[in-house]
């Protein structure tokens, strides 16, 4: 009796714990965009870049980051929330090394709940440039950009919420030449 | 000599075997009580080996918990790296159209480059030598990461400035 009335408890129990683990790695994950369907085009192109900074790395990364130089207390002040950081950005030699597949692939993903298309720019001189947000009720929960031209490739997947001006500012900062944009804080509807 | 006393003690017994009856009778076992005497040292039992025991063995675990810690950190910090790579043939043309990546005039190396200076340094002066080593090269990443992002946010706000004159991001719009 005992050990039915242990059973009869248990199961939903465990049940709504896996649910509620669930919920908890699908909201975590839930800006991560898989790219592990690009990693065929490293051979294909003449300059590949890799990075993956998952959230252990972002917290030793953030460790290295002085506070007393004012440049990298923005970016830590920037990164604070950030979960992770992906990028894959592949250059080739010659034109149509990758497909309409590979960037479907990507974009597709971005169709999911909570994704809005920020900025998409179709140019056949310079490239596509799409940017995407996740929103999480007020806050940007996560980013991704997509920016393709004839002979490149690149996505860049920021996980966790993330200030679009403070990071537009960063060109500029950390040796890097600012292109003389003013920002403007975009407003987001959903 | 009658042998029926030695079966079962009839008849006429021998006088040699009743002397020597006599002399072994002494010998008989007389059941007693069980005295111990009080100042009997009784050897106590060495309680400290279990307790060696024990400690040999946590210190054993823990010994192995540390081995298999520093294995599996060093697994796992290993392919946590950005990768650059470079075909042989851009090499050879050396064409770094790539602002971002090879920083500078410097193409040769396929690695992010970021200037550092001691001040920055210093603040990560007291991790160990493996975690500053980890700590400098994330951060490395991180700052090209966001660069890039940066870069890409800017072009986009460039094109989209460009294509509308109200200077404004319009074309936002909801997918899925």
């Amino acid at each position: 009796m005992n050990s039915l009335f242990q059973t009869n408890i248990k199961t939903p129990l465990l049940a709504v714990l896996l649910v509620f683990a669930t919920a908890l790695v699908a909201r975590a994950q839930g800006s991560r965009i898989q790219m592990t369907s690009l990693d065929h085009l490293a051979a294909k192109a003449s300059q590949s870049v890799d990075v993956t900074i998952d959230e252990r790395l972002m917290k030793v990364a953030a460790k290295a980051l002085s506070d007393h130089d004012a440049d990298e207390r923005e970016v830590k002040q920037l990164v604070a929330g950030i979960k992770g950081i992906y990028v894959k950005s592949f250059e080739f030699d010659a034109d149509g090394q990758y497909s309409a597949a590979d960037v479907e692939a990507i974009r597709a993903q971005l169709r999911g709940p909570g994704w809005s298309r920020l900025v998409s720019v179709v140019s056949k001189k310079e490239g596509n440039l799409e940017v995407y947000m996740l929103m999480e009720g007020e806050q940007i929960g996560g980013l991704a950009v997509i920016s393709t031209n004839d002979k490149e490739f690149t996505v860049v997947n920021i996980v966790g919420p993330v200030d679009l001006e403070k990071l537009a500012k960063l060109e500029g900062q950390l040796g890097v030449p600012e292109l003389g944009i003013e920002t403007t804080k975009p407003k987001t509807k959903n | 000599m009658n042998e029926d006393y030695l079966w079962d003690k009839s008849g006429q017994p021998d006088p040699e075997i009743q002397q020597l009856e006599e002399i072994l009778g002494t010998l008989r076992y007389q059941p007693k009580q069980l005295v111990i005497p009080a100042n009997l040292a009784v050897p106590r039992r060495r309680r400290y080996v279990p307790l060696l025991a024990i400690a040999a063995t946590v210190l054993l675990a823990l010994l192995a918990a540390g081995v298999w810690l520093r294995v599996r950190v060093g697994h796992k910090s290993q392919p946590q790296q950005a990768n650059v790579t470079t075909s042989p043939k851009a090499v050879e043309e050396k064409t770094p159209s790539r602002d971002t990546v090879a920083e500078g005039s410097n193409p040769a190396p396929p690695a992010i480059t970021i200037a550092r200076n001691n001040k920055r340094r210093s603040s990560v002066s007291a991790l160990k030598q493996r975690e500053r080593e980890e700590a400098l090269a994330a951060k490395e990443q991180l700052l090209f990461a966001l660069r890039l992002a940066s870069e890409k946010l800017n072009l986009a706000q460039r094109k989209t400035q460009g294509t509308s004159p109200a200077n404004q991001i319009k074309n936002q719009h909801r997918i899925g």
